[in-house]
């Protein structure tokens, strides 16, 4: 190992000790990020926060033992450590039940998926985003705005023993803005973007403010099976479930209602879920996996029929497919969903619903049974009657308590529109629409 | 390495800050992940690194940094100062640091069975033969246990904290936790889940007192029992008895997160919500006499434990619910200032790179004076739920629900058949104000509290005795 390490040297360095120390297979990622991150509440800012972090995390396998650690002390003497002491713990591991090398490159990649946008780190024009934000919402009416600005850059120097060296930027702008006219009347909306000339964070306060205006004076709502308007939000919430509990490891232990459905229609016909990090200029673009291998656009849910569970090499060999390009390394997992559109507007979806429930967000969603789908999760911020195609009071207090497999069969139809979401409770980015969903159950808290 | 806490913060007074602390956190965790009897992988980490925040012009500035020379940690400070300044041109309020009883103290919790001395074989070898009983369990009942995942982590935390104002801080923190997900399947009645988590401060002689074989058969044997016996449950208005582990849930999401102070004051407002006390609400009756409520860092081996928060303030216990009636809220130095009070040290963070907020530590309802023998007897029909799968609350922590997974009838005082998924969905006041009667036993389970943006998952404890509530609505899933 060189004396004065160069980081992005690190990964084939460790990858080339780790073999001479007996591994048969080594992965090395290091990644270096930079995070801005301004939380406002109240109408002012409450903290503005810096994160310089170089972390670097290593796999390796001595055949069907296996080992990874993860460091952030980067220095020779605590790398050679980390790679001497990963080797000798795989050694002592019993072996899994399965092999599988890791791939072998090198490989070729799409160079426009390896670059990130330039965005802007400087405290003063992310101050100005949180400003426009704050001042969007108030200016639909709200009364005070609350959220979180998040700017970043990264790269990531992957090297493994499958020949694969290469660098990856990321780089994205977040905000999220919950708007309030009182604590019952709230509104939320988030823009996020790879590129900063499709970040629109005073939009994002607009829409917040509206719906939050649109929301006051909440009644209390009726329990009950109601047809349902979902906004972009919620939907993306219940697109991420599905997405997430398409990982190969998690159907193998048990924890997605996905299980033994390859093939079966799982959802409606009007329903197609793509993976698809291969798309430039989106926040969940990357141009290959933890493995090294190139990321691919892949349906997930075709026309409602489940058509794949996201793989590694690891989790291909054991369900003996391919590996999808979704490691994690231990868990695969999606990049970048995206919901394919419907074909009418959101007016006419909701001119469908004679007596039902508009739903604006939702938080908190927690499963009574991983492998049938029984959950349950809590609307928030604006809830609305629908009667007669028509969008009307303001409710509060009601639960959706349905099941992910039901809600998926039950879907009537998409919007045109669809949005890009990401926030606290919504973790993969996400393009989705509004989508319509009959006799979905809404349940209450008796007093 | 330590020299840097001082540097940190004398460069900070001398850019001009008011205030200034800094935390170096090294946290070593050691993890195996068992599914369904195979080894998935065994790791280790090591995280280290400075996290510092500045209070300038009445504005907070918070940077983390894990490449530890002076010339980088300066370099984030300046950056943390210039973010501060500017954001302070927004401010209408003044942030200041409120009082608090500083610390000057070193805290080391000493395991008796260092992690160092346990091998690797031993730690798989527990697991293998807890999974084991496990399947020896789901067959002695005929049904299969086709998912099984387990996962094992021993960890180290080192932190030395030092503010501008005086504090100094070092403690050495040793945890054990484990989680389990069990499901366990017949082909004509279906799938039933449970997962649970372990954890408490101290050395490996914590695992091996847990005796994970025997409570690996226990969980799966109830959870086979349940998939066979379980029958719709009956539904309408009844008295409830919950075991300490829905009590446990209860007091953490119905007032442990409603007592945050910085919830109160709309802090976390888009993200984990506010909450339906406001500043005023301190003597507010929220529940019946029976209902007391604490949050205590101090419990020895709790999940949740410190003595000093990560500001330096020395913890103790807080009583949030006095006889039904709002106590006290949980602070940090921020909030205590904005209330007139002191820190009562509730102030924590999960890594080097995370800012300290307002947290619970170990939230358990405070044990009355029944057995629990004594808490059925006098129901004639009700409902005993003795655990809990699904559970959510409303983000200003008064509409919320938890649905029953080992449950049984109480007919005449005694405990009758299984009962499938009955649904406790309530407000706050509505619940505690229906308790009539706590046991005296106490029982705790780990968690891992979700708060914060960046999300930080922290450890605590939630508990409990058994309690009674008289006359609430119970429905079928």
């Amino acid at each position: 190992m060189a004396h004065k390490i160069k980081l992005e040297e690190i990964p084939l360095s460790v990858v080339d000790l780790g073999r001479r120390e007996g591994a048969t297979d080594v992965s090395a990622a290091l990644t270096e990020s930079r995070r801005i991150m301004i939380r406002f509440s109240n109408n002012e800012i409450t903290v503005s926060k810096l994160f310089l972090d170089v972390t670097l995390d290593i796999f390796v396998m001595v055949e069907k033992h296996r080992a990874a650690t993860s460091i952030s002390t980067i220095s020779q003497r605590s790398i050679e450590r980390a790679v001497k002491n990963v080797v000798k713990i795989a050694k002592a591991t019993p072996p899994a039940d399965v092999y599988a090398p890791l791939p072998q490159g090198p490989f070729s990649y799409d160079r426009n998926l390896l670059k990130a946008p330039k965005i802007p780190l400087d405290p003063g024009t992310l101050t100005a985003y949180v400003e426009s934000a704050i001042k969007g919402a108030l200016e639909k009416g709200a009364e005070r705005a609350a959220g979180t600005l998040n700017a970043h850059r990264a790269r990531m120097h992957l090297a493994t023993s499958g020949d694969v060296y290469a660098s990856q930027e990321i780089s994205g702008l977040e905000i999220s803005v919950r708007a309030f006219m009182s604590e019952f009347a709230t509104g939320h909306a988030v823009s996020i973007a790879s590129r900063p000339e499709d970040f629109n964070p005073e939009e994002a306060g607009m829409r917040a403010g509206e719906i939050a205006k649109a929301a006051s004076n909440p009644k209390p709502g009726e329990p009950g099976k109601y047809m349902a308007l979902l906004g972009p939000l919620v939907f993306a919430d219940f697109v991420n479930q599905v997405g997430s509990l398409s990982s190969a490891f998690l159907v193998d232990a048990g924890q997605s209602f996905l299980i033994d459905k390859i093939g079966l229609e799982v959802a409606s016909k009007k329903f197609t879920l793509i993976d698809d990090p291969s798309l430039v200029g989106t926040l969940g673009a990357r141009a290959f996996d933890d493995e090294g291998v190139p990321t691919r656009r892949k349906s997930i849910i075709e026309e409602g029929v489940l058509k794949t569970y996201l793989h590694n090499s690891l989790t291909a060999k054991k369900f003996g497919v391919e590996t999808t390009g979704n490691a994690g390394i231990i868990v695969p997992h999606p990049w970048n969903l995206i919901v394919e559109p419907g074909s009418k507007s959101v007016d006419d979806l909701t001119s469908e619903v004679d007596d039902g429930i508009y739903v604006t967000n939702d938080w908190y969603l927690r499963y009574q049974n991983y492998r049938t789908g029984d959950f349950s999760t809590i609307p928030r911020d604006g809830m609305f009657q629908i009667k007669r195609g028509e969008i009307l009071a303001s409710i509060k207090e009601l639960r959706i308590s349905d099941n992910m497999l039901r809600i998926l069969q039950n879907i009537i139809d998409l919007s045109i529109y669809r949005t890009w979401v990401r926030w606290w409770e919504v973790e993969i980015p996400t393009l989705t629409p509004y989508a319509l969903i009959s006799e979905l159950n809404f349940t209450k808290s008796r007093m | 390495m330590e020299s840097l806490v001082e540097f940190a913060i004398d460069s900070a007074r001398s850019m001009g800050a008011e205030y200034a602390e800094a935390r170096l956190q090294t946290d070593l965790r050691e993890s195996i992940i068992m599914k369904n009897g195979v080894l998935e992988a065994s790791a280790f980490e090591e995280y280290r690194g400075l996290g510092v925040r500045v209070l300038v012009n009445g504005s907070l500035g918070f940077a983390s940094i894990n490449i530890l020379r002076k010339r980088n940690v300066e370099g984030a400070l300046r950056r943390a100062f210039r973010m501060a300044r500017l954001a302070s041109k927004l401010m209408r309020r003044e942030i200041l640091m409120g009082k608090g009883d500083l610390g000057n103290d070193k805290v080391e919790v000493k395991p008796r069975v260092k992690f160092a001395d346990v091998d690797l074989d031993s730690r798989v070898s527990l697991l293998k033969e807890a999974d084991e009983q496990a399947i020896a369990a789901a067959s002695a009942r005929d049904v299969r246990v086709p998912a099984r995942m387990t996962s094992l982590d021993t960890w180290i935390t080192e932190k030395f904290i030092a503010t501008s104002d005086g504090a100094n801080i070092r403690s050495v923190i040793p945890r054990v936790a484990l989680f389990a997900f069990i499901t366990v399947f017949h082909p004509q009645k279906g799938p039933v889940q449970r997962y649970f988590n372990l954890g408490e401060t101290g050395g490996w002689e914590v695992a091996e007192r847990w005796n994970l074989p025997k409570l690996f058969y226990e969980e799966t044997y109830a959870l086979s029992n349940i998939l066979l016996e379980a029958v719709k449950p009956p539904e309408g208005k009844m008295d409830v008895v919950l075991g300490p582990e829905v009590v446990g849930i209860v007091s953490h999401e119905s007032c442990g997160h409603p007592s945050e102070a910085d919830r109160i004051l709309g802090r976390e407002a888009a993200q984990a919500g506010e909450t339906f006390l406001k500043k005023d609400s301190i003597g507010l009756r929220v529940g019946s006499p029976q209902v007391n409520v604490a949050d205590d860092p101090t419990l020895k081996g709790s999940f949740g434990f410190y003595i000093y928060d990560e500001e330096g303030v020395k913890a103790r216990r807080r009583i949030l619910i006095k006889e039904g009636v709002v106590n006290e809220f949980l602070h940090n130095r921020e909030t205590a200032s904005v209330f007139g009070v002191e820190s009562n040290g509730a102030s924590r963070s999960v890594a080097y790179n995370r800012e300290p907020i307002v947290r619970m530590a170990n939230t358990f309802f405070m044990p009355g004076d029944y057995s629990k023998e004594e808490l059925l007897e006098d129901v004639r029909d009700g409902i005993y739920i003795k655990n809990f799968m699904e559970w959510n609350i409303d983000d200003r922590r008064f509409n919320q629900r938890y649905v029953g997974l080992e449950a049984y009838k109480i007919e005449n005082g005694e405990l009758k058949n299984l009962v499938r998924n009955p649904v406790l969905e309530i407000t706050t006041v509505r619940l505690w104000s229906a308790v009539d009667a706590a046991g005296k036993d106490l029982e705790f389970q780990a968690a891992y509290c979700g708060k914060g943006d960046p999300m930080q998952g922290i450890p605590v404890w939630t508990g409990g005795p058994h309690i009674r509530l008289r006359g609430v609505k119970i429905n079928g899933a």
